[in-house]
C-alpha cells in the first residue's frame, strides 16, 4: 500500500499531502537532504524508464519533479510492497496538478496554492491504478522475469509455474505479511482458494478498458472476498463519500472531512472491521448514483492529462519538425530561435543545451577536471536547466555558467563546518585520549610534507604534538619525519607547545605502530597523534587492505588524504578506492590538496575529488614553506575554474 | 533604383507627402508611450517593498514563520532548496512604526503593512543565497535570524548556528566598514528568533543569547588562529598580510551582541514558537519587531 504521497515545493512547503499510514517527516527531509541537496546518491536518468528511488528506513521513496514550477512530486511506501504502478500514479498525479493548479503556481510572491479539491482527483487516479494493476498483475507477471519480484516470494514461485496466478498470490501473501496490521487487508482472514475464483471471474482483465472494467468491478467484485476485492471496496469507499457529498451541496468540504476521519481510523483494527462491514453494504446500495458522479471526474481528470501530454507532444512535434521541415520552415525557427535566445524567454530542451554542455565540458577538461566528473557535472546542470525558462535578456550560455557556477559552489562547500582546532579542544575537553589525526595517499604526494605542516600549524596554537612515524615501508621515511621534527622542535622553543617523534624502525606493522603511539601519547600528555603512513597505490588491493586494520587499530579521528593538483583523470579513482579502503562505517574526512601552486587556475582536481566521493576539502598546500597550508575559499576556486 | 532617383524611399521620406507625415507623427507619439509601458511594468514587477531576510541554520522553522505570516496556518515544511520570496501583510494587532499615527482606513496606512518576506535554505551548501543577499542587501530593513532554542542546547546545533551568525554579523559589519560615505549605510537590524519555545527542552531567550554570545566569541578567536584562507596564494596576488576579519570591537575579551550597536546593528532576542502541534503558535513578539522596523 502507498503510505504517504506529497507534493512539495522546492522552497520546502508541502502544498498536498496524503497519508494512509503516518511516515515520520524525517523520510522526505533526507530524500531532500541526500538527493537534491548533497547529490549523495544520484538518480538514474529518467530515460530508463522507471522514476528515481530512494531507500529510507525500510522505505521506498519515489519522486518526480516538475522543473519549471520547482515541484516535487514524492510517494513513500514499504519497501517490502512491490508496487508497480507508482510511476504511473506519479506521471498522472504531475500532469494533474500542473494542468490544475500551474498558473497558481506562477504567481510570484506568493506561496499559496488553493488545492482542497485535489484530493478527489487523487482518490479517483489511486482508485483507477490500484484496480488496474490488481486485474492487469496476471499479464505483467508473465513478462516479467522471476527475478524483478520480491525474494520472499521466489520460493513459492518455484512449484506452481504451471499456473499464472500463483506468483501473483505469493506476492501479495508477503506482502500482507510484512506490513503492520495498521492496513485493513491484514486484519481479514484471506482464503487463498477464493482468491482463485475471483481471479478466474476475470481472465481478460488486462484487455479491458477502463470504462469496461469499472462496470466489471461493479458486479462481481462483492463476490470475492480476496484481496482485489479489499483494494476495490478501500477505492469504492472514497467513491462513495464523494457521491455523499455531490447529494448534499455540491459541497467538497463534507467529503474532505470523511476522508480524513476514514484514514485516521485505520489506526485501530476492531473498528476498521466494522467500517469494512458498512462500507460493503453501503456500497452495494449507490453503486449507479456513484458511477455517473465519478464517470463526470474521470473525464475531466483525462482531459487534463491528455492535454497535458499533448502539449509535450506537440512541443517535441515542433521540435522535431523544425529540425526536419523544408527551408522556409528551419531558418523561420532558427530566427525565433535565435531571437528567443538573446531575449530570453526560452524554455530550454536538451537539443539547446546540447552545443553549450559540450563546449561547457571541454572547458572544465582543460581545467584539469577529470572527465567523470565533468560530464556528471555537466548531466546535473542539464537535469537542473531541461524545462526551465531562460529569465529575459540572458543567453543559453550565460544561463548555464551561473548554473555551473552554482552547482560547483554546492559541490565544494562542506555540509558541515571543518574547524580542525575546535575539534580538537572539544575532544580533547571530553576525553584522555588524545586527538588522533591520520594521513593517507599515494606515493609522493605529500604525505610527510602536508604532516609537518599540520604539525606547524598546531604549534602554533600551542598543541602538544607526537608524530608517528607508520611508513615502515620506503626508506628514508622515518628520517625525513626526524628532520621535519627537528626543525619544528627549534620553532616550538620559540613559539611554545612541543613536539616529539614517535618511530620504531622499518619493517613492522604500520597499524600497530600507530597504536603504539596513541598510547604512548596519552601517557605522555601530548594532545595530538599526527600518523604519517607508507604511500600506496590505490588500485593494489593487497596493499590497501591494510588500511582497514589500520583504521580499526589506530582509531583515528580524522582521516585525511593528500591528493596531487597535478593529477588529472586518477584522481576519482584515488578518492573512490581510499574512501572504501577503511571498510565499513569509516569513510575519509576530508582531502588535503597538495601542489596547488603549481597548476595555476587548473584546480580542476578538487572538483573531481569532492564530486567523487562527497567528502570536503579541508587544506590546499600552496607552496613550500611549513606556512604554506591554506584553507579552502569556495568563491575563488569557482571563479578560476570558470574563468 | 539608386536613393537620388525621384520615387526612392529616402526622397519619399524627405518630401512634404501625407503619408510621411501621418508615419513620422504616429511614430512621434506612439514611440513614448511604448517605451513608458514597458519601463513601467519593469519597475512595477522590481517591487520597492521592505523586505526582512530569513536566514539560520537548517530546521530553525525559517519556511514555516514564512507560511504563518503569510497564510496565518503552517502547512508542513521539509528542508527548502530554494529561496522564496512572498509578500505578506503586517498581522492585524501590529502597526508598522512608520505609521503610528495613521488611522486605519488611510490607504496609506494599509500599503505600510506590506513587506516581503525573503526565505533562505539554511543548509550547509546552500547558504550562498543568504550571503549573496547579505553582499547587495538594497530593500533589506531586517535579518531575522531564525533558530531553534532546543537544538541550541547541544554542542553541535549551537556550533552551527553560532558560526552562521557569527558569517551573518560579520558580513553586515564589513558592509560598515568598508562603506564609502562618512554617514554609513542604512541601519540593518537584527532579531534572533529563538523558536519552538514550546518544546521541553528549549533554553528561554535569555540563555540562547548567553549561550550564542559565548559561542561566537569561541568562533571568533578559533577563526583568529585558523590558517589563512587559500584566495590570494592561488589567484597570484601578493600575499601581504591581510587583516583577519574580527568580528565586533578589537581587543580581546567575550564577544558581546551590544558590541554590533557600533556597526548599525541593533539585536535583539526574542522567544517564539512557529506551530503549537498542528496548531499555529504564538509568534507577536517577532511580528511586533518587524513592525518596528516597517
Amino acid at each position: 500500500m502507498l503510505d504517504t504521497f506529497e507534493i512539495v515545493t522546492a522552497s520546502g512547503i508541502v502544498l498536498w499531502s496524503r497519508t494512509y499510514v503516518p511516515v515520520g517527516a524525517h523520510v522526505i527531509n533526507s530524500l531532500i537532504r541526500d538527493v537534491f541537496i548533497e547529490e549523495h546518491t544520484l538518480p538514474q536518468s529518467e530515460d530508463s524508464g522507471s522514476k528515481p528511488t530512494y531507500k529510507k528506513d525500510g522505505y521506498t521513496v519515489k519522486w518526480t519533479q516538475a522543473k519549471d514550477l520547482g515541484l516535487v512530486f514524492v510517494a513513500v511506501y514499504q519497501s517490502l510492497v512491490h508496487l508497480t504502478w507508482i510511476d504511473k500514479l506519479l506521471d498522472n498525479v504531475r500532469a494533474l496538478f500542473v494542468g490544475l493548479y500551474g498558473e497558481q503556481l506562477k504567481t510570484e510572491l506568493s506561496s499559496v496554492v488553493n488545492c482542497d479539491r485535489f484530493g478527489s482527483y487523487f482518490d479517483r487516479q489511486m482508485q483507477e491504478l490500484e484496480g488496474q494493476s490488481d486485474s492487469s498483475a496476471p499479464g505483467i507477471k508473465i513478462t516479467t522475469p522471476d527475478s524483478s519480484i520480491d525474494n520472499d516470494s521466489a520460493e513459492e514461485s518455484g512449484p506452481a509455474a504451471g499456473l499464472q496466478k500463483p506468483p501473483q498470490r505469493a506476492l501479495f501473501d508477503t506482502s500482507a505479511d510484512s506490513t503492520p496490521v495498521q492496513t485493513p487487508d491484514t486484519s481479514r482472514p484471506t482464503t487463498p482458494a477464493s482468491r482463485i475464483l475471483a481471479g478466474k471471474a476475470r481472465p481478460a482483465g488486462a484487455r479491458m478498458s477502463r470504462r469496461d472494467r469499472k462496470k466489471a468491478s461493479g458486479s462481481p467484485a462483492p463476490a470475492s472476498s480476496g484481496d482485489e476485492a479489499s483494494a476495490k471496496r478501500k477505492g469504492k469507499s472514497a467513491k462513495k463519500n464523494r457521491t455523499w457529498g455531490e447529494l448534499g451541496a455540491e459541497e467538497e468540504d463534507g467529503d474532505m472531512v470523511l476522508d480524513y476521519s476514514q484514514s485516521d481510523i485505520r489506526g485501530g483494527a476492531a473498528e476498521v472491521e466494522q467500517l469494512e462491514e458498512i462500507h460493503q453494504d453501503t456500497w452495494g446500495r449507490k453503486t449507479t448514483r456513484g458511477e455517473f458522479v465519478l464517470k463526470d471526474l474521470d473525464e475531466e481528470m483525462d482531459a487534463i492529462i491528455q492535454e497535458q501530454n499533448a502539449k509535450k507532444d506537440t512541443a517535441a512535434a515542433a521540435a522535431a519538425t523544425a529540425a526536419a521541415g523544408g527551408i522556409v520552415g528551419s531558418s523561420l525557427g532558427a530566427i525565433g530561435g535565435y531571437f528567443r535566445n538573446v531575449v530570453g524567454g526560452k524554455t530550454l530542451t536538451k537539443e539547446d543545451l546540447a552545443k553549450s554542455l559540450k563546449a561547457m565540458e571541454e572547458h572544465l577538461l582543460r581545467k584539469n577536471v577529470a572527465r567523470e566528473a565533468a560530464v556528471r557535472l555537466c548531466e546535473s546542470v542539464e537535469r537542473d536547466l531541461v524545462g526551465m525558462k531562460t529569465p529575459s535578456f540572458t543567453t543559453i550560455e550565460s544561463t548555464l555558467r551561473t548554473s555551473m557556477e552554482k552547482a560547483l559552489t554546492r559541490i565544494l562547500t562542506p555540509t558541515s563546518s571543518l574547524d580542525l582546532l575546535r575539534e580538537i579542544s572539544t575532544i580533547n575537553s571530553s576525553r584522555s585520549r588524545p586527538y588522533v589525526l591520520s594521513i593517507v595517499g599515494v606515493n609522493g604526494v605529500g604525505k610527510s610534507t602536508n604532516l609537518s605542516k599540520i604539525a606547524f600549524f598546531l604549534l602554533q596554537n600551542h598543541h602538544r604534538v607526537l608524530i608517528a612515524a607508520a611508513d615502515t615501508f620506503r626508506s628514508g621515511a622515518v628520517e625525513q619525519l626526524r628532520v621535519h621534527v627537528r626543525n619544528l622542535q627549534e620553532l616550538s622553543k620559540r613559539e611554545g607547545g612541543s613536539v616529539d617523534l614517535f618511530e620504531k624502525g622499518y619493517g613492522k606493522d604500520a597499524a600497530n605502530i600507530a597504536a603504539d603511539a596513541v598510547v604512548y601519547a596519552e601517557k605522555h600528555h601530548f594532545n595530538v597523534v599526527l600518523i604519517d603512513t607508507a604511500g600506496r597505490r590505490h588500485n593494489d588491493q593487497r596493499l590497501m587492505s591494510s588500511l582497514e586494520k589500520f583504521g580499526k587499530l589506530a582509531n583515528p579521528d580524522k582521516i585525511l588524504m593528500v591528493g596531487e593538483a597535478l593529477v588529472g583523470t586518477d584522481s576519482v579513482a584515488q578518492a573512490r578506492n581510499f574512501n572504501a579502503s577503511f571498510g565499513a562505517g569509516r569513510k575519509l574526512d576530508g582531502f588535503i590538496i597538495s601542489k596547488t601552486d603549481t597548476v595555476g587556475d587548473m584546480v580542476g582536481t578538487l572538483v573531481s575529488m569532492v564530486h567523487a566521493t562527497g567528502i570536503p576539502v579541508v587544506f590546499l598546500g600552496t607552496g613550500q614553506h611549513y606556512s604554506d597550508l591554506r584553507n579552502l575559499n569556495v568563491g575563488v576556486i569557482t571563479r578560476l575554474l570558470m574563468s | 533604383m539608386a536613393w537620388y532617383d525621384e520615387d526612392s524611399w529616402l526622397t519619399q521620406a524627405l518630401s512634404p507627402k501625407l503619408s510621411t507625415i501621418v508615419i513620422t507623427l504616429a511614430i512621434a507619439i506612439f514611440l513614448p508611450i511604448l517605451l513608458h509601458s514597458f519601463l513601467y511594468r519593469k519597475a512595477a514587477s522590481a517591487t520597492g517593498l521592505p523586505t526582512f531576510l530569513l536566514v539560520g541554520p537548517s530546521g530553525g522553522g525559517k519556511t514555516a514563520f514564512t507560511t504563518l505570516t503569510e497564510r496565518g496556518t503552517v502547512p508542513t515544511t521539509h528542508p527548502s532548496t530554494t529561496p522564496l520570496s512572498i509578500e505578506a501583510l503586517l498581522p492585524d494587532p501590529h502597526v508598522p512604526a512608520s505609521s503610528h499615527y495613521r488611522s486605519p482606513g488611510d490607504p496609506a496606512f494599509e500599503r505600510s503593512r506590506r513587506f516581503i518576506i525573503l526565505d533562505t535554505p539554511g543548509h550547509g551548501k546552500l547558504r550562498n543565497y543568504a550571503t549573496s543577499t547579505l553582499a547587495d542587501p538594497g530593500n533589506v530593513r531586517g535579518i531575522i535570524f531564525v533558530v531553534d532554542a532546543a537544538a541550541i542546547d547541544e554542542e553541535a546545533g549551537l556550533n552551527e548556528a553560532a558560526e552562521y551568525l557569527h558569517d551573518v554579523l560579520l558580513s553586515l559589519q564589513k558592509r560598515y566598514t568598508n562603506a564609502t560615505t562618512s554617514k554609513g549605510p542604512k541601519e540593518i537590524p537584527v532579531l534572533i528568533a529563538a523558536n519552538k519555545m514550546d518544546l521541553f527542552t528549549a533554553l528561554p531567550a535569555s540563555s540562547v543569547k548567553t549561550k550564542l554570545e559565548k559561542a561566537i566569541s569561541e568562533v571568533r578567536n578559533n577563526r583568529a588562529k585558523a590558517l589563512r584562507d587559500a584566495g590570494a596564494a592561488l589567484s597570484g596576488g601578493d600575499e601581504v598580510d591581510e587583516e583577519k576579519e574580527w568580528l565586533g570591537e578589537g581587543g580581546e575579551g567575550s564577544f558581546e551582541f551590544d558590541e554590533m550597536r557600533e556597526i548599525g546593528t541593533a539585536v535583539d532576542i526574542v522567544g517564539g514558537n512557529v506551530c503549537q502541534g498542528k496548531n499555529s503558535g504564538d509568534v507577536a513578539g517577532w511580528w511586533s519587531w518587524i513592525g518596528e522596523h516597517l
